[in-house]
């Protein structure tokens, strides 16, 4: 943490302000630009939900967060920067890239609820050469991607991605559940599930394109 | 990315797709997914009371390593004993398909898959055998 020199000394989780690189002030802790200057700050080491000013939570309202991150990338589009020094220049896209990957992170169930499960130091079940035996889910899966591959008609499998849909927010609402609860054994299953459905999704949409190509 | 030969003939013709009953005596079922790409692999195997297997059948949802690796499993498993069979690694798959280095985790899927199968044939003939007790 980069919180230092003149910034109060508050008892908050996260420090509530920094010191301005230009001109010594303090700027608070997520703010994009000096308050007193106005040169744009470097992203620190912040959480992705405290960067957006949330508690570490997984239900969150997506929309109003987009809608915090377009404004926030306008601020920080690079032809705003062309006249600005280098090293303006270069904090801008820092802060424009840390800002990206923070909301790719938080707008994805799934990536939510395993960045939530990383910084309560539990290890998702995704990752890269992991495999998983649970039967329940993975015939869960597999008679899901069968039903699919049979499907024939764009009817058919508009009621499957509504009923997968269905099912994904069913268990979006278990992994909230889990985690509010610190059940990091079942939030790990339930999100390997989730990733699944979101998956079995993104198949049958692609399926309807696909017949109503045809 | 170029995909060797092997790879893209398991790909275009894949062997062994299909299912077996799963309660068919001398059937074990292997049911395994690997949750990063959302994949999901069935691989049986019939097994003759002289403990080789006869026939093997897979059905994978995923990409088409993973699909090339359980088509090629199966192939290399039909005429093994269980305990051959058993001892396929990964490793052998992936060199075998020239699987480049992103892909391996299809050939442990495939490793995992066989395993599992055995597992459930062992599982079930044990219960079988007691049945009869």
């Amino acid at each position: 943490m980069s919180n230092t020199g003149t910034s109060e000394t508050r008892t908050a989780e996260q420090p509530q302000h920094k010191v301005c690189w230009s001109c010594k002030g303090p700027v608070g802790a997520t703010s994009l630009f000096c308050e007193t200057c106005n040169a744009i700050q470097p992203p620190g080491q912040l959480d992705h939900f405290t960067r957006f000013g949330l508690k570490r939570t997984f239900i969150i309202d997506v929309d109003a967060i987009e809608a915090t991150y377009l404004k926030q990338q306008q601020l920080l589009h690079p032809d705003r920067f062309a006249s600005k020094s280098a090293r303006e220049q270069a904090l801008s896209s820092q802060q424009a890239a840390t800002l990206n990957g923070a909301f790719e992170t938080l707008k994805n169930p799934v990536a939510r609820a395993e960045y939530l499960l990383r910084l309560a130091g539990h290890e998702p079940e995704g990752g890269e050469g992991h495999t998983v035996n649970d039967p329940e889910l993975l015939m869960e899966a597999m008679e899901m991607r069968e039903a699919l591959h049979d499907a024939d008609d764009r009817n058919a499998v508009d009621t499957m991605i509504k009923d997968t849909r269905k099912a994904a927010r069913a268990c979006e609402k278990d992994v909230a559940d889990a985690l509010e609860q610190n059940a990091y054994d079942r939030a790990k299953k339930l999100t390997t599930r989730l990733r699944y459905l979101m998956k079995m999704t993104e198949e049958a949409r692609a399926k309807k394109s696909r017949l109503a190509a045809a | 990315m170029a995909y060797s030969e092997q790879l893209i003939d398991h790909y275009e013709n894949p062997r062994n797709v299909g299912s077996f009953a799963k309660d068919e005596a001398g059937v074990g079922t292997g049911l395994v997914g690997a949750p990063a790409c959302g994949d999901v692999m069935k691989l049986q195997i019939k097994v003759n009371p002289e403990g080789i297997i006869e026939d093997a059948k897979f059905k994978t949802f995923g990409c088409g390593s993973a699909i090339a690796s359980s088509s090629l499993i199966t192939e290399w498993v039909k005429g093994k004993t269980i305990e051959d069979a058993g001892q396929i690694k990964n490793s052998q798959i992936a060199e075998h398909l020239a699987l480049p280095p992103v892909k391996i985790h299809c050939s442990i899927l495939a490793e995992d898959a066989i395993k599992a199968a055995i597992a459930d044939y062992r599982t079930k003939s044990a219960k079988g055998a007691e049945g009869y007790e």
